[in-house]
């Protein structure tokens, strides 16, 4: 997921970088500051969700969550995950800085695309549905990241299809993973803890 | 509530431990991890490796450019199955390695001339030339030289043959963050939350006291 320094053109850098800042602006503008703690949170889950390897078979993945975070704090994802991909280059050395703004838009941006197409369906009555539109988000939000990726390659010179495949099928163990997990966590988070999805609004309760 | 939770979990447990091998078995691609890599010189052969962070080694058949450090193109090889690629420096220059480990993998290693054996030349020579010295030498009668020169190589071979386990290890001990670093981020994360709180309590208490002080404002007009 995360693309490291120079593998990518200029041009496709700056643009990244630009639009990854009007993210953040809009981000910074729609976010409720009441709910700056859960935002920090979220950012803190996704900086040590990279860090942590789950062995699968003779291999590992690590979980991305832009779609949980997403789902529960919509366009602020760009500035909880701004912090967190900065923290990782630093700390980590994941990434890095020049591909700072290209990477916070490829994790960022299919965060929001997945609060607007799933929001609708985790607020659902029925714990079933809204714990399928979880995973469905969850899933997704990787499948878009993992095409974002490919393109940023593509506009860098490398070969459009075959980077978005190999990175696909590279990532469908963790998108099933992540298309679990979230839909558990929506499950659960309805259960124990509505607002946390700012759900409360919204949600009359079953 | 929680029972259904319960009762659905084994099933997609199950479903998943079905799936997920099934899916690696049959893709032998590698997951986004960081590159990490290194470049050892073993008398003049410069040998390297190339893999990502959780151990998986480079692609066989990944290619391997060497570059100057004008950029200008040396020699190209390729990894072997076990990530290793070797090249039999004939220069003793700085030897920049590219490899494209594919999607958005770059792995950039650079092996300076310092590390290389000293009696390879600077300038671009053809391997024969290099070599021609330790004729005349030969022929010259000083075996003493000889024998020098040759220990030292040895000594050299040996003594990078001993500390490549080392660096490996090294290099493997530098790329692993430790709990530190986990905990610095962390802190770093709630650090800028305090701060935003801090800050938007403060707006707030502002707010509140410029309404008092409106209402009071208003109270002595009226």
């Amino acid at each position: 997921m995360h693309i490291v320094d120079g593998a990518l053109s200029v041009p496709v850098l700056a643009g990244g970088a630009a639009l990854a800042i009007a993210g953040v602006a809009v981000g910074l503008k729609k976010m409720d500051y009441d709910h700056l703690p859960q935002v920090g949170i979220l950012s803190a889950a996704f900086f040590i969700a990279s860090y942590i390897h789950l062995p699968i078979g003779f291999s590992s993945v690590h979980l991305i969550l832009n779609g949980l975070i997403g789902l529960a704090l919509g366009w602020a994802a760009f500035p909880a995950l701004l912090v967190a991909l900065l923290l990782q280059a630093v700390f980590f050395g994941f990434g890095g800085f020049l591909v700072l703004g290209v990477n916070t838009l490829n994790i960022a941006l299919p965060a929001v695309l997945v609060y607007g197409l799933c929001r609708g369906g985790i607020v659902s009555s029925s714990p079933k549905v809204a714990a399928t539109w979880g995973a469905v988000g969850g899933a997704g939000a990787v499948a878009i990241t993992t095409v974002m990726v490919a393109a940023s390659l593509a506009l860098s010179g490398e070969a459009f299809l075959l980077a978005a495949k190999a990175t696909l099928i590279a990532h469908i163990p963790v998108m099933i993973v992540e298309g679990f997990v979230t839909g558990a966590a929506v499950l659960l988070i309805r259960k124990v803890k509505p607002e946390f999805l700012n759900l409360s609004e919204e949600w009359e309760g079953g | 509530m929680v029972n259904q939770l319960i009762k659905a979990l084994p099933r997609c447990f199950k479903g998943l431990f079905v799936l997920v091998p099934v899916i690696l078995l049959s893709s032998p691609f590698v997951f986004a991890h960081n590159v990490v890599g290194g470049v050892y010189a073993l008398g003049s052969l410069i040998e390297g490796e190339a893999g990502f962070s959780n151990g998986d080694m480079a692609k066989p058949g990944t290619a391997v450019k060497i570059l100057d450090s004008n950029g200008a193109l040396i020699a190209e090889t390729s990894t072997d199955e076990e990530g290793i690629f070797s090249y039999q420096a004939t220069r003793r220059i700085d030897h920049h390695f590219l490899l494209d480990l594919s999607s958005g993998h770059v792995l950039k290693l650079v092996l300076p001339a310092d590390e290389l054996p000293e009696n390879l030349s600077s300038e671009a020579k053809s391997v024969a030339q290099t070599a021609v010295p330790s004729v005349d030498k030969t022929l010259s009668g000083s075996d003493a030289r000889i024998d020098s020169e040759k220990l030292q190589q040895m000594i050299e071979k040996a003594v990078a043959k001993q500390v490549k386990p080392l660096r490996k290890e090294l290099s493997a001990y530098k790329e692993k963050a430790s709990l530190q670093d986990v905990l610095g981020g962390l802190g770093y994360i709630f650090g800028l939350c305090g701060i935003g709180i801090w800050i938007r309590q403060r707006k707030q208490e502002q707010d509140l006291k410029d309404k008092q002080r409106q209402e009071q404002a208003r109270a002595t007009v009226s």
